[in-house]
């Protein structure tokens, strides 16, 4: 434990600089670092980093048509010639998983983004403004934390014909954005009585200015976070209704793999690979995602580090009145 | 008493919006859902019931009623609970199939996400008092690692090990075959039996939520005046961990009920779906996959309805626990 | 264990109630552990006013949750003890210590308006003093919280309140209510007017007076505030930087101060009668405890260190001063003071 020890005063003292930072500039190197300081987070965006390497390369390393149709080559373990398997249909395995991550981690990202982007725009303006704005949103939010998420998205997916991706993303965002804009919302309205944000107002600047100029960069962090959640949720979502056949079940992806084991009932058949692979590559990339948000979550709010590290407490001790942690924004 | 008569307001607002929603959503799509339930009718089906396809464009539009006049005839329709007939279940009335499927969702996700609240925060608040123990050490990770896990792997996980490899658990239906619903034991005990599984995989899911919130701010709360007060009032270190931190650390993890729970609903359809149990959630997947519209949108109603109670009864247990929100 | 030898045949002898002897709390473990409090010997006798003062940071509160055993990781006891009434409680098994606190000593804290556990009733948190330390039923015991509420002046309906309910002023009083509630022989006041308003902070104190006289206990009585100590304490210690500077009859300190971290406090400060000075503080800040200045801690603020004096500013800055009597019950460390009496 202890030879980690050397990268957590980095990793604090980036954290105090961090906001000054950005605001000149978004730099790469910096929030890499960052990331990288933290063992969660970095064992987090390594696994995350797997995952899309093995998209990019997947039609290299696929050994065959993901969804050729081969009876004599049906419902065979996992071998040499199939790593994962066949399924039903005599389709390897291997190559849906690898093919399909494409597919849902394209599909996740940009319905996280998409949602991202809409609850910290309309979060971060609604707190700026307050008033009437702010009630609105406010109450459209509360209004999606009610309505629950996946039976909502089961009926609209019912509703509409036509399942390309371009759907998907917009369905999965229209329902997602209200998870992290609460949590946008009221980190903005703690940001909103800061001096530089008075400043900036006061010399007459723009809200939108002020948006983008002022508060988004001085909550990078806490929208990263925001995005990472959305982007996991948004992957799994995606992959159960998939899972559910609600979704254009012709195409490769990790649920449409899924939704094949469970339609033919493999499992009940005794047969633990065409349901194993995809679900283990999915569980795989969500827990890479959770690591790497609850590294961002440390350094947000550095009371969370475990307490037995000796190093840790004597910082935060040091340290500790001074940052702002994450409840007190929630709150 | 005024906070709780806001949350009250809101309520019957988010209903209201939630219904609407549901009103607006098949207008929306492209396409007419309505053609896609009547297809599901024979002629003869459609002159037994004369006001049939009026109540579906009331339902999901298509008419050539206004929208404002559909709306009206929908919220009506709503509050005499009357929702059509289910194309999938024909002829069986929506409210029926509903009546029918509803109370196994309910005795599921009830009975789960109450004792995932229960351990999640007494793990939670436990490891945050003896930070770095073995608590902390082993329970901590293991819950965080399994709810990381997508739910419906953890269905299938479970559902392969321990169902039909170990054989500990029946692995579909919610009771043996043979055996018809009524209070009586055989039909309790099996029920009952059923249900171990899908509750299992619901408290490995959402477990670690709760446990994680309530560590957080415990750790928190562990800092307040007022528990050092209470150490140095000599009282025992149960009683303050407990009547002192915790009693105060569990309020904000109660106030992100709505948020979890409406997840823990979501969660139902694909457990559901997996152990072949006869709830909500699998009737609202099979409604979709069947173009019976009439029945999707009639559960997701009475799901948002649920998830409304639901938050209404935590509320009033919110009510018990703080008195600042009494007086203020 | 070594202490109880040192005890003259191990009875309780009249001179002190509480002794602390090279008191070190360190925060943090490893090579640099921040050392809060570093080797501090104090005495309270028996129906005192010892007044603590000095800068937030310098060890005063760790100094009362030693006292009182409820000192968090990382916070531990380094070295030294802690004796009451002749006995080390450092010794002590977490029961005996569990009936030790409130008991004998209890506390105001710093802050006390967040000390008052939000969730439940004022009589209730009474309650559980009691029933933690004797065999008494409930309605006894609320009972008796209300009586001790009309102590401080607050009407013996308020058992029933919850905090939220009391101002400010009022929550005070109910802590210092419960402080008397099993009759300790020291209650340790930590900062325990700084959130109130001056009237109310007067008001308070002059009752803590009156009530000391009627049940006749100790008060150690920690602030930052020297004013006040001037006007409450029988005697003060002035601490800096985890160490005890200057300690003197609350009466000869304020006339003659001699360590110069005491002139500065003293100076930060109006007179209350006499002509107004300019006030002038202490330039600087005090030290990073992980890594303290060699020799006197407060050499790199002291107006009289200077390299022109060179055998002098040698010792301020090599050698640690240690407390010496100057004179009876002034006790100063400072190698001016030093230099002047010998």
């Amino acid at each position: 434990m202890s030879q980690l020890d050397p990268t957590l005063d980095p990793a604090l003292d980036l954290s105090l600089e961090a906001p000054r930072r950005i605001r000149r500039g978004f730099h790469v190197p910096g929030w890499l670092a960052l990331l990288l300081s933290n063992t969660k987070s970095r064992l987090g965006l390594a696994m995350v980093g797997l995952v899309v390497v093995v998209a990019v390369i997947a039609p290299w390393i696929s050994v065959a048509d993901p969804n050729g149709f081969s009876l004599l080559a049906a419902r065979q373990a996992p071998s040499w010639n199939h790593l994962f398997g066949t399924t039903d249909q005599g389709s390897d395995i291997f190559s849906q998983v690898v093919i399909g991550a494409r597919r849902s981690l394209l599909l996740g990202f940009f319905a996280a983004a998409l949602a991202t982007s809409t609850a910290a725009v309309l979060g971060i303006t609604a707190a700026l403004l307050g008033g009437l704005v702010d009630d609105v949103v406010n109450v459209l939010i509360n209004i999606f934390l009610v309505i629950p998420p996946i039976p909502l998205l089961v009926v609209m997916s019912g509703y509409v014909q036509d399942h390309g991706m371009t759907t998907m993303i917009v369905v999965l965002a229209l329902v997602l954005w209200a998870f992290e804009a609460r949590i946008l919302r009221a980190q903005a309205l703690s940001l909103k009585s800061r001096d530089f944000v008075d400043a900036a107002r006061a010399s007459g600047e723009s809200t939108a200015r002020i948006v983008f100029g002022e508060l988004v960069p001085n909550m990078i962090s806490r929208i990263a976070a925001a995005f990472v959640l959305v982007f996991y949720i948004a992957l799994l979502v995606d992959a159960g209704l998939e899972f559910l056949g609600l979704a254009d079940v012709s195409k490769t992806s990790w649920g449409v793999t899924l939704y094949w084991a469970q339609t033919n009932s493999t499992v009940l058949q005794g047969e633990w690979w065409p349901f194993f692979f995809p679900g283990a590559a999915l569980a795989f990339t969500v827990l890479g995602l959770v690591l790497l948000l609850a590294g961002i979550d440390e350094f947000t709010n550095p009371r969370l580090r475990s307490e037995h590290k000796p190093h840790r407490s004597r910082l935060r001790m040091l340290f500790g009145g001074r940052l702002a942690t994450r409840e007190e924004g929630v709150s | 008493m005024r906070w709780f008569a806001r949350r009250l307001v809101f309520y019957v607002f988010a209903l209201w919006v939630a219904l609407t929603i549901n009103f607006l959503l098949p207008r929306m799509m492209p396409g007419s859902p309505i053609d896609g339930i009547l297809q599901h009718l024979t002629p003869a089906q459609l002159a037994a019931n004369p006001g049939i396809v009026k109540t579906y464009e009331a339902l999901v539009g298509g008419g050539n009623n206004s929208i404002w006049q559909d709306y009206i005839t929908y919220l009506s329709r709503i509050v005499h609970l009357d929702f059509g007939v289910s194309t999938s279940h024909y002829p069986a009335p929506v409210s029926q199939v509903i009546g029918q499927t509803l109370p196994y969702s309910i005795f599921l996700v009830g009975v789960a996400f109450f004792l995932s609240f229960l351990i999640g925060t007494g793990i939670g608040m436990f490891a945050a008092w003896r930070r770095g123990g073995a608590v902390d050490n082993i329970l901590v990770p293991t819950f965080m690692a399994l709810s990381a896990f997508p739910a419906f792997f953890t269905a299938l996980l479970g559902l392969y090990f321990l169902g039909l490899k170990a054989g500990w658990f029946p692995i579909q239906h919610a009771y043996d075959n043979g055996l018809s619903p009524g209070f009586n034991w055989e039909f309790l005990s099996s029920a009952f039996r059923h249900a171990q599984l899908p509750i299992l995989v619901i408290l490995a899911a959402y477990t670690g939520g709760w446990m994680l919130n309530m560590r957080t701010v415990m750790i928190n709360t562990i800092g307040e005046d007022y528990v050092t007060m209470a150490h140095a009032k000599g009282l025992s270190d149960r009683r303050v961990m407990t009547w002192y931190a915790g009693r105060n650390a569990i309020l904000p993890p109660l106030n992100g009920f709505a948020a979890l729970f409406a997840s823990a609903v979501g969660g139902l359809v694909f457990i559901e779906y997996i152990f072949s149990y006869p709830g909500a959630g699998l009737t609202l997947q099979q409604a979709v996959l069947g173009n019976d519209y009439a029945l999707a949108q009639a559960l997701l109603v009475v799901l948002s309805v649920c998830v409304i109670v639901a938050n209404l009864l935590m509320d009033v247990l919110n009510l018990i626990l703080d008195p600042r929100l009494r007086t203020g | 264990m070594t202490i109880l030898v040192e005890q003259p045949s191990g009875s309780r002898r009249k001179t002190g109630l509480l002794e602390l002897r090279g008191l070190a709390v360190e925060y943090g473990f490893g090579p640099r552990p921040a050392r809060a409090v570093d080797g501090v010997d104090l005495a309270l006798q028996e129906g005192e006013v010892l007044g603590l003062a000095g800068e937030s940071g310098c060890g005063k509160t760790t100094i009362a949750n030693a006292v009182l055993q409820i000192l968090r990781p990382p916070a531990r006891i380094a070295a030294g003890s802690i004796l009451f009434e002749g006995e080390d409680i450092l010794g002590k098994s977490t029961d005996d210590l569990r009936r030790y606190r409130w008991r004998n000593v209890s506390m105001v804290l710093q802050s006390a308006m967040n000390a008052l556990n939000p969730v439940m009733r004022v009589g209730d948190q009474f309650v559980d003093a009691m029933r933690a330390h004797e065999k008494i039923n409930r309605k006894r015991a609320l009972a008796r919280a209300g009586e001790l509420l009309e102590l401080v002046g607050i009407d013996h309906r308020r058992v029933s309140s919850y905090p939220h309910q009391l101002s400010g002023g009022m929550r005070q009083r109910v802590v210092i209510a419960m402080a008397l509630s099993l009759e300790p022989e020291l209650i340790i006041l930590d900062e325990p007017t700084t959130a109130l308003d001056v009237v109310v902070q007067r008001e308070i104190l002059q009752q803590v007076e009156a009530l000391k006289r009627d049940f006749g206990f100790a008060v150690l009585f920690i602030t930052h505030d020297l004013s006040l100590l001037l006007e409450f304490a029988d005697r003060i210690a002035i601490m800096y930087a985890g160490e005890i500077v200057e300690t003197a009859p609350a009466a000869r300190l304020a006339e003659n101060p001699q360590h110069p971290y005491t002139q500065g406090l003293l100076r930060s400060f109006p007179p209350l009668s006499g002509p107004l000075t300019p006030l002038t503080g202490i330039p600087g800040s005090p030290p990073d405890l992980r890594d303290p200045p060699t020799g006197c801690r407060f050499h790199p603020r002291c107006p009289h260190c200077l390299p022109e004096q060179a055998d002098l500013y040698r010792r301020q800055t090599t050698e640690r001063p240690t407390l010496r009597v100057i004179e009876q019950g002034h006790e100063v460390a400072c190698h001016l003071v030093a230099e002047g009496a010998e």
